[in-house]
């Protein structure tokens, strides 16, 4: 039983910033409707950014935010720019060569720069635990669950509450009438982009202290985002919340009592079931994702 | 170039193609010819479906399914390649029959998706099942020359088992797009909803698409790991190296025609092979941004590929649109 609590917290604690980085491609998905498979190589340079900077500056990884996640979010309004917006009415199979293309770049120069090597950085706290009832939690992961928490609270009230917020959501529900309300569309693909990066950076930041960056580092983060944002629906921000919980809880527990390699065929399994039993996600509004797989 | 230039040149190269080893003592050559008729029977193979809009990332499933089985059956249970082949094309159709029946509710994107996950799993099978795989290490096909054991001294017999192999595939491919059923796959790419008020049985069309692309993808993993004398997980279902590469053959060649992922084949192996040992050892990963980059131009200036332009200039008849599928070919 209590192995079972202990699992169940690692798994919720995980999917935290798995919740994290699928609210980044949320964002990027529902509003510029890009299929981005470069998503997970946003993470990996953030991790190097934060990595680099730790190791040249000695600068305190979660410190280190203050120039990553700006870093990133240009990062991501240049890719929008240069990369996405020339294939924007171009066919999904076409977006998908383009951005799987972009992923191989973005690889293969952190593996030209930086080697194979799995890097990790040593902190102070990397080791620490909270005690509380038997249960051991790690301070790291604990910590990236609530800023993970915290940020997506953020941007959850920006998008509801807000002018631009409510514009972006106006483009995910429908990008023509948005457009013919007179939303500057192309301006706010920047703007969603940017943002969506710069979490996904965030994700990358928060799970640097506990576990090593390599070149391929953001491969199966990539997968897990699609898979999240598939469970939770396009452009709900609660459900994706709530499927990145999902899949932590199912990784560390398939991880723990069938087998750890296996631990992601599980959630890849349960994603092919998803997608073919309920395809507009387990909370989703559905509609924009019809829209997306019929494109 | 007219249909009859085009049989003319068809048929020296197939002629220079069966010569060639009698001449060409280089190893280097015949390996490198081996392999890009290695390519385009994969990307022929891969391009089946594609006639129908289904695109498949996860091509790297059937490969190593087939692979596996041609390999496990031999090593472990000493049976003979011979019936590894038929074998491994009927695991990879089964492979294909799991993969497909509940896929095929999914459309663009999410197909694409789920056909990484696909692979992914049957990958992390392979390392994790190790009484039957020996896990990540992976299991070596004994060097015992001969017919029978379907391994060889010299490098004559797998260019020309490869090179028929090619021909098959694309023979196959043609075969499939002219019959009742590229003209259904052709039409669902088009227009689904069209197609199917008209009364074609567009996920039936798709269906027997996707087998015959992993059968003949699973007969290529067994010839393949033959070839090469090992099986190992992180090759065979390797997804840049057997669901990437025929994509981007097929991509840059022209996707959804029949000559394009030829043409494909021919260009980005021996480039790939150059690069990768050139660039390779210069600076590793070189050779993939190189890739990348071909791929992002060819996709923003070319995207009916390489064959789209050759058709513009040689023929008014075709109409030389760059969708994946919707290319006609002059008969």
């Amino acid at each position: 039983m209590e192995l079972m609590i202990q699992v169940l917290v690692s798994g919720l604690l995980i999917g935290g910033v798995y919740a994290l980085i699928s609210v980044g491609l949320n964002l990027i998905f529902g509003v510029v409707r890009i299929i981005n498979f470069a998503h997970g190589e946003v993470l990996m340079l953030a991790m190097y950014a934060t990595f680099w900077l730790n190791k040249v500056y000695g600068m305190d990884p979660y410190l280190s935010a203050l120039l990553v996640l700006p870093a990133l979010f240009f990062f991501g309004v240049l890719l929008q720019r240069v990369v996405v917006q020339p294939i924007q009415e171009a066919s999904a199979n076409m977006q998908i060569f383009a951005t799987v293309a972009l992923s191989l770049i973005l690889q293969n120069i952190a593996l030209i720069f930086w080697k194979g090597d799995f890097r990790t950085i040593q902190t102070s706290y990397a080791m620490s635990t909270l005690e509380v009832m038997n249960i051991f939690v790690s301070v790291p992961r604990l910590v990236a669950f609530l800023v993970a928490l915290a940020s997506i609270l953020l941007l959850y009230n920006f998008l509801k509450h807000t002018f631009v917020g409510k514009a972006l959501r106006a483009i995910v529900e429908d990008n023509t009438v948005a457009r013919l309300m007179g939303i500057r569309v192309e301006r706010l693909y920047l703007l969603a982009f940017g943002l969506g990066a710069a979490f996904t950076a965030l994700g990358g930041i928060l799970l640097i202290p506990f576990s090593a960056v390599y070149p391929t580092v953001g491969v199966p983060f990539t997968l897990i985002a699609f898979i999240v944002v598939v469970l939770g629906g396009l452009g709900s921000m609660s459900g994706t919340f709530l499927g990145g919980l999902f899949i932590g809880v199912v990784e560390t527990f398939g991880g723990t009592y069938v087998s750890p390699a296996l631990k992601e065929a599980i959630y890849f399994g349960i994603f092919i079931l998803v997608l073919l039993v309920r395809p507009q996600g387990l909370f989703g509004k559905g509609k924009g994702t019809e829209e997306i797989g019929l494109k | 170039m007219s249909a009859k230039r085009l049989q003319l040149l068809g048929i020296t190269l197939l002629a220079a193609a069966i010569v060639i080893p009698a001449f060409v003592d280089s190893r280097f050559i015949l390996q490198m010819l081996t392999l890009i008729f290695f390519s385009i029977a994969m990307t022929s193979a891969w391009n089946i479906p594609v006639f129908g809009g289904k695109m498949s990332l996860g091509h790297a499933a059937f490969f190593g399914i087939g692979g596996y089985t041609g390999a496990i059956l031999y090593v472990k249970f000493g049976v003979s390649p011979w019936i590894g082949l038929p074998a491994g094309v009927a695991v990879s159709l089964l492979g294909g029959v799991i993969m497909t029946l509940p896929l095929l509710r999914l459309r663009g994107p999410f197909f694409t998706l789920a056909t990484i996950a696909f692979a992914e799993v049957l990958r992390m099978i392979a390392i994790d099942w190790r009484s039957l795989t020996n896990g990540s290490v992976g299991l070596n096909i004994p060097f015992k020359p001969g017919w029978a054991n379907l391994t060889f001294q010299s490098g004559a017999p797998f260019y020309f088992i490869s090179l028929i192999l090619a021909i098959a595939v694309v023979f196959i491919a043609y075969r499939l797009r002219h019959s009742a059923l590229g003209f259904h796959l052709r039409a669902s790419a088009s227009n689904d909803e069209a197609a199917q008020a008209l009364g074609v049985d567009t996920r039936r069309a798709h269906f027997i698409g996707l087998l015959w692309s992993s059968g003949l993808t699973g007969l290529i993993g067994v010839f393949y790991v033959f070839f090469i004398y090992v099986v190992e997980p992180n090759t065979m279902f390797s997804t840049t190296l057997f669901s990437l590469q025929p994509a981007l053959n097929g991509i840059i060649g022209g996707i959804g025609t029949i000559w394009g992922p030829v043409i494909g084949a021919v260009i980005m192996t021996p480039l790939g092979e150059y690069l990768r040992v050139y660039l390779g050892t210069i600076q590793q990963g070189l050779n993939f941004v190189v890739y990348g980059v071909v791929l992002i131009v060819t996709v923003n200036f070319i995207p009916g590929g390489i064959v789209s332009l050759v058709r513009l200039k040689s023929s008014n008849r075709s109409n030389g649109s760059g969708s994946p599928s919707g290319a006609t070919e002059a008969h």
